[in-house]
């Protein structure tokens, strides 16, 4: 039996109360194992990043619980959740998020020095790991030296360095071009195999869907079946038939859109639209 | 064990900022250790004839124990009834007043001093040139004569009379006046007999408390103190004369260095806010971001503080060179009270920031 690295049983979160409730996230029930990968896809305001903040133990759920390593995070202490989060989690940002005044090497050592290593120990770690994924001749190099992907690169480090159970990545390509988003997505993958972690990926990248074990559909805060699901031809946004704002019907072939702008756009120019969804 | 220093990288990323804060804070410590070290400075000059004196007890007329702002009287009886007194070794009669001195018409206030010059009891310390006066004769203090423009055997007026110069002295001129010395014959024509002191000498191996109190117990009629004790009295009422604009001074320079320290903390806090969120989501302690602010403050502090006693020596070399009556002391106790006294300020001007970091939200670090 395969060793889970994070469960979540019955998790919400609801903001406000009464008339104004929002159910943000409802009833969410969710394995991962130990070394897997999965992506979670959804349109903006799905209930992704509630899902995300709760997952890194940076909001408390309204009901259920996240185990990690054994470790109920809907339960556990205030106080402890900082500890928690250095020790047992990894955070990908949309934008990188490096810290601008220390250099690449820094800010992986840093990760380091929070999780309670420290000295030549943590310097070693944060060396390796960044060698590994080819920086070496960029380790004294400050953010605003290094390119985007690099930047992603020195961020993949950060989080991997303190060998947590679980990575939660937000948008890790999103300001990539296609080629860097393409080369981060298998350095995440690589890594997270080497160092037997688990990754939550939250993202609209498709592309990152050839590096998932599983892809996971949430919308109103719920997962729903992906298998129902469409791509939008123009903007390449994943939509449910049923939430489709339209449709058009060309050579026999319904194709939906996210939004009636995207289905006028197609309409224009319907046969470029079409063979550029065939050959992605 | 080493550790990423957040503080320090934050706050010299942008080293030209960094560098006008402490350039900032440290004048405002500049301006305070300036000021004590000119008080200081003061305090000593003001008691240079009674410390350098060689008497060990001073006798006043009742009730008056300093030499500034004060007139004392004593009869010339006295003098021969202290010398009388068990193991007093020496005693002389010091006359003495609060005058000008005049020359080249140039006025400079001065304390004359009339004394025994055949004993020299009383008299200048050191010499920069001439000698002891004689009758019709002055020595007036080498930085006085400088400023009236007058030299050896040169004409000055003291309390109406002209003097030629005989001496020229050391260590007698400071911020508010200078000191002239005459013979106690010629004081005693011009302003009468009686004496303003008693300067007394104990005998070898007797202490000078022991003939204060013996010459308090014979005579009632005077004051009796010993050398510390009357240096003590005249640097209190100096002290005292000054407390309320020294106290003011040094508190707008802690008030400027509070604002400017606060002001570092606070921007350099508050253009870093998003980042402190991501050290939150990365797992970083309130204590532990507590530790950056604080650490930045005591950088700050301890960087402007050595500059301020460095730039303070210096600033004080150059108004002694500048303007000879002025003495800077920049004590050891002053800097001391400056340095903690500044760390107190940068405390408090890291509450501000310490409040604002305190509330950042880890969330933060996902909001594009």
């Amino acid at each position: 039996m395969e060793k889970s690295a994070l469960s979540v049983h019955q998790l919400s979160k609801t903001f406000g109360e009464g008339e104004i409730a929002v159910h943000a996230v409802r009833n969410i029930d969710l394995t991962i194992n130990s070394g897997e990968v999965v992506l979670i896809m959804g349109p903006s305001g799905s209930g992704k990043t509630t899902l995300l903040l709760m997952l890194g133990a940076m909001l408390r759920p309204t009901a259920g619980s996240i185990i990690i390593d054994g470790i109920d995070l809907a339960t556990t202490h205030e106080r402890k959740l900082p500890v928690l989060r250095a020790k047992h989690l990894g955070f990908i940002f949309q934008d990188f998020n490096l810290l601008s005044a220390l250099t690449a090497l820094e800010n992986v050592e840093l990760a380091c020095n929070l999780a309670g290593t420290v000295g030549q120990e943590a310097r070693k770690r944060a060396f390796g790991l960044l060698q590994r994924i080819g920086l070496e001749e960029r380790l004294h190099f400050y953010p605003d030296q290094l390119s985007g992907g690099e930047k992603q690169r020195v961020a993949i480090a950060r989080a991997l360095v303190n060998r947590p159970s679980l990575v939660l990545a937000d948008e890790p390509t999103a300001n990539l071009d296609s080629s860097h988003g393409r080369d981060i997505a298998r350095v995440l993958k690589q890594l997270a195999k080497e160092e037997q972690c688990s990754i939550v990926v939250v993202s609209h990248d498709e592309r990152l869907r050839e590096i998932a074990d599983r892809t996971l559909w949430l919308e109103d805060g719920a997962f729903r079946e992906l298998d129902a699901m469409v791509v939008d031809p123009v903007c390449t946004m994943t939509v449910h038939p049923n939430d489709a704002t339209s449709h058009y019907q060309f050579e026999g072939e319904i194709y939906w859109f996210c939004s009636p702008k995207c289905q006028r756009d197609f309409a224009t120019e319907p046969k470029i639209y079409r063979n550029r969804a065939s050959q992605r | 064990m080493r550790r990423v220093s957040i503080a320090r990288n934050n706050l010299f990323q942008d080293r030209r900022r960094a560098s006008l804060s402490i350039l900032g804070v440290s004048a405002a410590f500049i301006l305070v250790l300036v000021l004590n070290g000119i008080f200081a400075g003061a305090m000593r000059q003001v008691t240079t004839y009674i410390r350098t004196s060689p008497a060990d007890v001073f006798v006043a007329q009742r009730g008056v124990t300093t030499m500034h702002m004060t007139a004392s009287s004593i009869a010339p009886s006295v003098l021969n009834k202290v010398r009388g007194i068990y193991e007093v070794a020496w005693a002389e009669g010091l006359r003495f007043t609060a005058s000008t001195v005049d020359a080249n018409n140039t006025n400079l206030l001065t304390y004359v001093l009339g004394y025994n010059t055949a004993t020299g009891q009383g008299g200048p310390r050191h010499f920069k040139a001439g000698r002891a006066p004689k009758n019709d004769e002055a020595v007036v203090d080498s930085v006085a004569a400088g400023e009236l423009g007058i030299g050896l055997g040169q004409m000055v007026t003291i309390l109406g009379k002209p003097f030629r110069v005989s001496g020229l002295s050391t260590d007698g001129t400071y911020i508010a006046n200078t000191t002239v010395f005459i013979t106690t014959a010629d004081f005693a024509k011009l302003r009468g007999p009686t004496f303003a002191y008693i300067l007394v000498g104990a005998e070898k191996g007797t202490s000078a408390s022991v003939i204060q109190q013996r010459i308090a117990n014979a005579i009632p009629e005077v004051s009796v103190m010993t050398r510390p004790e009357f240096a003590g009295h005249e640097s209190n009422v100096v002290k005292s004369m000054a407390a309320d604009v020294m106290a003011i001074i040094s508190s707008i320079g802690f008030l400027i260095a509070l604002a400017l320290i606060g002001l570092t903390l606070f921007t350099a806090t508050a253009s870093k806010e998003h980042e402190f969120g991501i050290i939150k989501a990365l797992g970083a302690s309130r204590g532990r971001l507590t530790m950056v602010v604080l650490t930045q403050a005591i950088w700050i502090v301890t960087l402007a503080i050595i500059l301020a006693i460095i730039l303070a020596i210096t600033i004080g070399a150059g108004i002694e060179a500048l303007t000879p009556n002025f003495a800077v002391d920049i004590e050891t106790r002053s800097v001391i009270t400056s340095a903690t006294s500044a760390f107190i300020v940068a405390a408090i001007a890291a509450i501000l920031p310490l409040r604002r970091v305190a509330r950042v939200d880890p969330a933060t670090a996902f909001r594009r």
